[in-house]
């Protein structure tokens, strides 16, 4: 482990020594949840360890606020997707619903595909949920949007490309 | 494409980017022999190539980990939930009445607000003028106070404002996305969701006027009234049900099923919901919403309804087995 590592690392342990309790305090005001609360502010720390720039912190609790908000942000991502995927389980039949551990495998796989599709333009994403999941062809999507075959050509090649690097992004992080 | 930060050489993009165009040119539906077998050529022509049709069908196999009946829908459904709490938003902003422009997403808002209750919780909090603010579950407030003014904005969920008396004289507002109250010293319950809500004044009054503007009316103790954002509904009197969470209960008077489920809801995480044949049933009693579970027994013993569990967070209330 070089010095500069070991600076680091300290640097980190104060401003987790310091400001863990108020962060946890502010994330606790906003969620209302105390476990939710606590579960963010240890990610919230291993964010900034990851980023390796403790020792450029000027104003610590704005920037741990501010990385606590992507945070928060994320988590909404997560409940808006787990709703919108616990509606469209409540509307199908009962016969074809999957077990609770396949449920749980789907939702995961579902926020990896969201993730990935994050940010896409509106219609981009769009052409590639009617083409990838819905199995239209492109005259059908084209029709559909009001848009030329070539266009959705285009966005088609232009999301998978975007994946491909979501994809290597998210394996790295 | 440059923002995303990435491991890859220049080649190896390029590679990447071929690689997309082929996989639209294959996914058209439209693609011949021909264009097969060009994309095999293309592949073998290049150690590049080949990986970086790997990489895409990597992200392929991904996708298919769910069948596409399912990720449609869920992928739409939550485009449109967020797009739509956007509109609201914008709508809201552009009505202007409190100059609101800072909002971006109100979901995003609700998750920053100052103060937030969590689905079945309930808390207490004590402004810096001394009034205090009794959350009920999942709920999002913003306060503002400043020199001429005290402003609560209620973002999502209920609460019962217990107003102090300002030594500043500033007024006590608080701002829905439907309608707004204006305090006239006083204790009362206002509730604000997705199509509208609900203003009920415990001691003293109230006047309350749509968010977009308009003429106020007076609500005196012991009176109520709903809202959506186009209109204030009649005055109602207040009963038993008014307020019953602060005692950790929900209180139906001849309420109909569906509605009841609606509102217990709002305590418990998931989907809750009834059989429609039944949406009308009448059902009065008392109902813990501190143990929803328990609730929903009650509604198994008393009136002999089937609770189907599919998963912890979804509920299925359905009719008595042998009517």
């Amino acid at each position: 482990m070089s010095a500069n590592d070991l600076s680091l690392r300290s640097a980190v342990h104060d401003l987790y020594h310091e400001h863990h309790g108020w962060l946890q305090g502010w994330l606790r005001q906003r969620l209302g949840s105390a476990c939710d609360a606590a579960d963010l502010t240890q990610d919230t720390f291993v964010r900034v360890l990851k980023a390796r720039n403790a020792l450029e912190i000027r104003e610590p609790r704005p920037y741990l606020s501010q990385v606590a908000k992507g945070l928060l942000i994320d988590l909404f991502r997560r409940r808006s997707l787990e709703h919108a995927y616990l509606e469209v389980l409540a509307s199908a039949p009962e016969s074809q619903q999957p077990s609770l551990e396949e449920q749980a495998i789907m939702l995961q796989a579902l926020l990896d595909i969201d993730r990935m599709l994050d940010g896409l333009g509106k219609q981009v994403k769009q052409v590639f949920i009617l083409s990838q999941f819905e199995g239209l062809t492109y005259p059908r999507i084209a029709e559909r949007l009001g848009i030329c075959t070539r266009t959705v050509n285009n966005h088609m090649a232009k999301a998978m490309e975007h994946c491909c690097l979501m994809q290597l992004q998210l394996q790295l992080s | 494409m440059s923002h995303l930060k990435s491991s890859l050489s220049g080649p190896e993009l390029q590679a990447l980017s071929a690689a997309a165009q082929w996989y639209a040119r294959l996914q058209s539906g439209e693609a011949s022999d021909q264009d097969r077998q060009d994309w095999q050529a293309w592949q073998a022509a290049d150690e590049l190539h080949r990986q970086a049709w790997q990489r895409i069908e990597a992200v392929r196999q991904q996708m298919d980990r769910v069948p596409g009946s399912l990720v449609a829908p869920t992928l739409h459904g939550v485009q449109r939930s967020r797009r739509q709490v956007v509109r609201s938003v914008v709508l809201l902003a552009s009505a202007g009445s409190l100059g609101w422009l800072g909002w971006r997403s109100e979901t995003s808002q609700n998750l920053l607000a100052d103060y937030r209750t969590a689905v079945g919780e309930r808390r207490e909090v004590r402004l810096a003028d001394g009034s205090l603010l009794l959350l009920n579950t999942d709920t999002s407030v913003n306060v503002r106070f400043d020199g001429a003014q005290r402003v609560l904005e209620l973002l999502w969920g209920e609460m019962l404002v217990s107003s102090a008396l300002d030594p500043l004289k500033r007024p006590l507002r608080v701002s829905t996305r439907h309608a707004q109250v204006l305090a006239l010293g006083t204790r009362f319950i206002v509730r604000s969701q997705a199509a509208g809500g609900e203003v009920a004044v415990l001691e003293n009054a109230v006047q309350v006027s749509l968010a977009q503007g308009g003429p106020a009316v007076h609500l005196d103790a012991g009176q109520r009234l709903d809202f959506t954002s186009q209109a204030l509904g009649a005055i109602r009197r207040n009963d038993a049900t008014v307020g019953a969470w602060q005692q950790g209960s929900i209180i139906a008077i001849d309420r109909p099923l569906g509605e009841l489920l609606a509102d217990l809801s709002r305590y418990r995480p998931g989907v809750l919901r009834c059989d429609q044949q039944i949406a009308r049933m009448k059902i009065s009693g008392a109902f813990p919403v501190d143990d929803t579970d328990r609730a929903l027994a009650a509604l198994h013993s008393g009136f002999g309804l089937k609770i189907q569990h599919y998963s912890r967070y979804w509920v299925n209330v359905s009719g008595p087995a042998a009517v």
